[in-house]
């Protein structure tokens, strides 16, 4: 009699569990697929379904997906440096400096693969160095990455000239127009070229986290640094090749900005930090480091762009800040609550 | 001679942590002051020294909070946006309540005095989600301060419209920020300052909430244990640093007579940089509201030092990081070769 009371105890747990996982597991989609519903709903009375100006129409999702480069080509870098229980506050810095970087080489008559690789060199300086203050000497990252923040940003700014908000073609230098081509030029679907870039890295990161060593060695350094250290993984560098990988994302964020505004932003990239933590969050990695998933920040970078772009179709942009904000409070109060239910709980 | 030095070494070791820091950073600052005082002609004035704290007034109103917090091991790096949005919200409910064609001249039309309560109130309510959030949820305070910051600022930004309110203000708003003590340029808004360091001081030094700040930032778990309610003593930490935030931003909404909704942008990181300088440990654990202070006339000093020498402001993020980062390796040193 005990014995068969304990059991249905026992099911009903198992039942609530499976409940639970099951809503850990696909929470992520519905949200975005009700973000969706909301906003090609909301203004049905003016336009036609998958009409011109409706939410769904072909031209404002590829604007929608052309806006999303940067932070697509980023956050998945972001999530396995999360994963690894770290944070990197200075991605919109980096971001900014590389794009001005850019446009300053095409500007000064470098050809887009020169500019472009030492951009990218740039970009992994970036991660190096927020990587040496992080893993060698030892700074708290959320202070080390603020430190780099303010230095990526002075940099960008001192590269801007006096008295210019940002490097831009002016009478006696022009900005050639092939500047455009990467992010602009439509070559499939309407879509550019970064935008096939970023789903190449990403579906390049998906297999990294899933399927490499690093990504596995990024999850048990951010489980139990200590324990990982005593199993024989090399944290520091472990660590320290995330740090680079996000620099690097960074540097591809920051040219596909340049290239689509054809110039150079010494602020574009302000608040991609925060962008990316809210992605990161949405897709339910933990804080804390352990566990996570580039495809679901993804999808939660997603998210983030429909709000963000549908909210612009409804309410001033000066609404923009509360919602970002109420988003990711949001996201945090949502993740605190499924972080707790475990896989193997 | 080897005895004089012999004297030095042990008077240094028999120091705390805490004592050799705020000495090492203020050698700094007289180093930095008299570096200062070489290339910058009449630096060395009284009038330019006491200039230099006045100006300073508001970072060092916001310090004394973040370095509470900071002991404690927590961030808070929603100061600056509970700035904006306390100065736009006092602004707001204190302007007349005309309807006038202007949507931004028209307030709720409070008196003066329950204006200031109500957004004293609203910067203690983003002073209670940091705390909700952080101290209930345990979510790394960074994350949650980072999410407040940009609600706080997005409220402004709501209420002003993107833009700031500064019409049909009663005369007695713009009072309390430029006013000054009779015969003397010092503002009403330093006095405050200084009474807000001298009452931290205190609370820091003397009482047991104090030592219980730093049993927290020692050892959570030690303290936890030895019966200090933690959690408890969090949120006080975060509602105090919310509410000193809320009167800076009265303080400057009354100084312009206008809330604005972009002010204060980057104070967080200001605030963070005058508190690292002032070596409280990042890790938490020690650290002081004084040595704040000291923090922030390094900081000072060392951007008045560039503007003097024509530096364009575009320097001033590279100065920061740069300031900062040194501070960080300085302590870092110092205290590894006192232990070797």
């Amino acid at each position: 009699m005990k014995d068969t009371n304990m059991d249905s105890k026992r099911v009903e747990f198992d039942q609530t569990h499976k409940w639970n996982l099951i809503v850990k597991k696909y929470y992520i989609y519905a949200v975005l697929l009700l973000i969706i519903i909301v906003f090609s709903v909301m203004k049905l009375d003016k336009v036609v379904f998958f009409g011109r100006g409706h939410f769904l129409s072909p031209a404002s999702v590829t604007n929608l997906l052309r806006s999303a480069v940067p932070i697509l080509t980023l956050s998945g870098a972001f999530t396995l440096l999360m994963i690894s229980g770290n944070i990197d506050l200075s991605v919109g810095s980096a971001m900014s400096l590389n794009a001005v970087v850019y446009s300053f080489m095409i500007l000064n008559g470098f050809n887009m693969g020169v500019a472009f690789f030492l951009t990218l060199i740039v970009g992994i300086v970036c991660g190096f160095i927020n990587g040496y203050l992080v893993q060698k000497l030892r700074i708290t990252p959320v202070i080390a990455t603020l430190v780099t923040l303010s230095l990526f940003k002075g940099v960008a700014l001192l590269i801007v000239p006096n008295g210019v908000s940002a490097i831009k073609g002016t009478a006696d230098k022009i900005m050639p127009v092939w500047i455009n081509d990467y992010a602009r030029q439509k070559v499939f679907l309407d879509l550019p070229v970064a935008f096939f870039v970023a789903v190449l890295v990403i579906i390049l990161l998906i297999i990294v986290q899933r399927k490499t060593i690093l990504g596995k060695y990024a999850a048990a350094v951010g489980g139990n640094r200590t324990a990982a250290e005593l199993s024989g993984i090399n944290a520091t560098q472990v660590v320290w090749l995330l740090y680079i990988l996000v620099g690097l994302m960074a540097a591809m964020a920051g040219i596909a900005r340049a290239s689509y505004m054809s110039m150079g932003n010494p602020l574009s990239g302000d608040g991609m930090e925060l962008d990316n933590i809210i992605a990161v969050l949405l897709g339910g990695t933990a804080f804390t480091g352990g566990e996570g998933s580039v495809a679901k920040t993804v999808v939660g970078a997603l998210i983030i762009m429909c709000v963000t772009t549908g909210m612009m179709t409804v309410v001033p942009p000066y609404w923009q800040l509360v919602v970002k904000g109420s988003v990711l409070i949001l996201a945090v109060a949502l993740n605190t609550t499924l972080v707790k239910v475990r896989v193997e709980a | 001679m080897e005895n004089k030095t012999g004297y030095i070494k042990r008077a240094v070791s028999s120091m705390s942590n805490e004592t050799f820091i705020s000495l090492f950073m203020i050698s700094v600052l007289i180093i930095f002051f008299g570096i200062a005082c070489a290339i910058v002609p009449n630096f060395y004035l009284p009038m330019n020294i006491l200039n230099l704290i006045m100006n300073y007034w508001y970072i060092i109103l916001l310090g004394i909070g973040v370095t509470f917090l900071l002991v404690t091991g927590n961030f808070d790096m929603s100061v600056g946006g509970v700035i904006a949005m306390t100065g736009v919200l006092a602004v707001y409910f204190s302007q007349s309540a005309e309807v006038l064609k202007n949507p931004l001249a028209v307030g709720l039309g409070l008196p003066y005095g329950v204006a200031l309560a109500l957004a004293l109130l609203c910067a203690l309510a983003a002073g209670g989600v940091n705390a909700f959030f952080i101290v209930k949820l345990k979510v790394p305070s960074i994350i949650v301060t980072l999410g407040t910051m940009m609600l706080a600022r997005g409220v402004a930004q709501v209420v002003t419209l993107g833009a700031q309110r500064n019409t049909s203000l009663p005369d007695i708003f713009g009072v309390i920020g430029n006013a000054s003590i009779p015969g003397t340029p010092i503002k009403i808004s330093v006095v405050i300052m200084a009474g807000l360091v001298l009452i931290a001081v205190i609370l820091e030094k003397t009482t047991i909430f104090g030592r219980r700040t730093y049993l927290i930032g020692a050892n959570k778990e030690a303290a936890r244990l030895s019966g200090v309610r933690v959690e408890r003593h969090l949120t006080y930490l975060f509602l105090a640093s919310a509410l000193l935030a809320g009167i800076t931003g009265i303080l400057m909404a009354s100084e312009f007579k206008a809330g604005i909704s972009n002010r204060a942008t980057g104070f967080e990181f200001d605030a963070l940089v005058i508190t690292l300088l002032g070596g409280t440990n990042i890790n938490g654990g020690f650290g002081s509201v004084l040595g704040t202070v000291v923090g922030a006339l390094v900081l000072a000093v060392v951007t008045s030092v560039a503007t003097g020498m024509l530096l364009s402001p575009d320097w001033q993020f590279v100065l920061k990081g740069t300031v900062t980062f040194l501070a960080i390796l300085a302590q870092r040193y110092a205290l590894d070769r006192r232990k070797g």
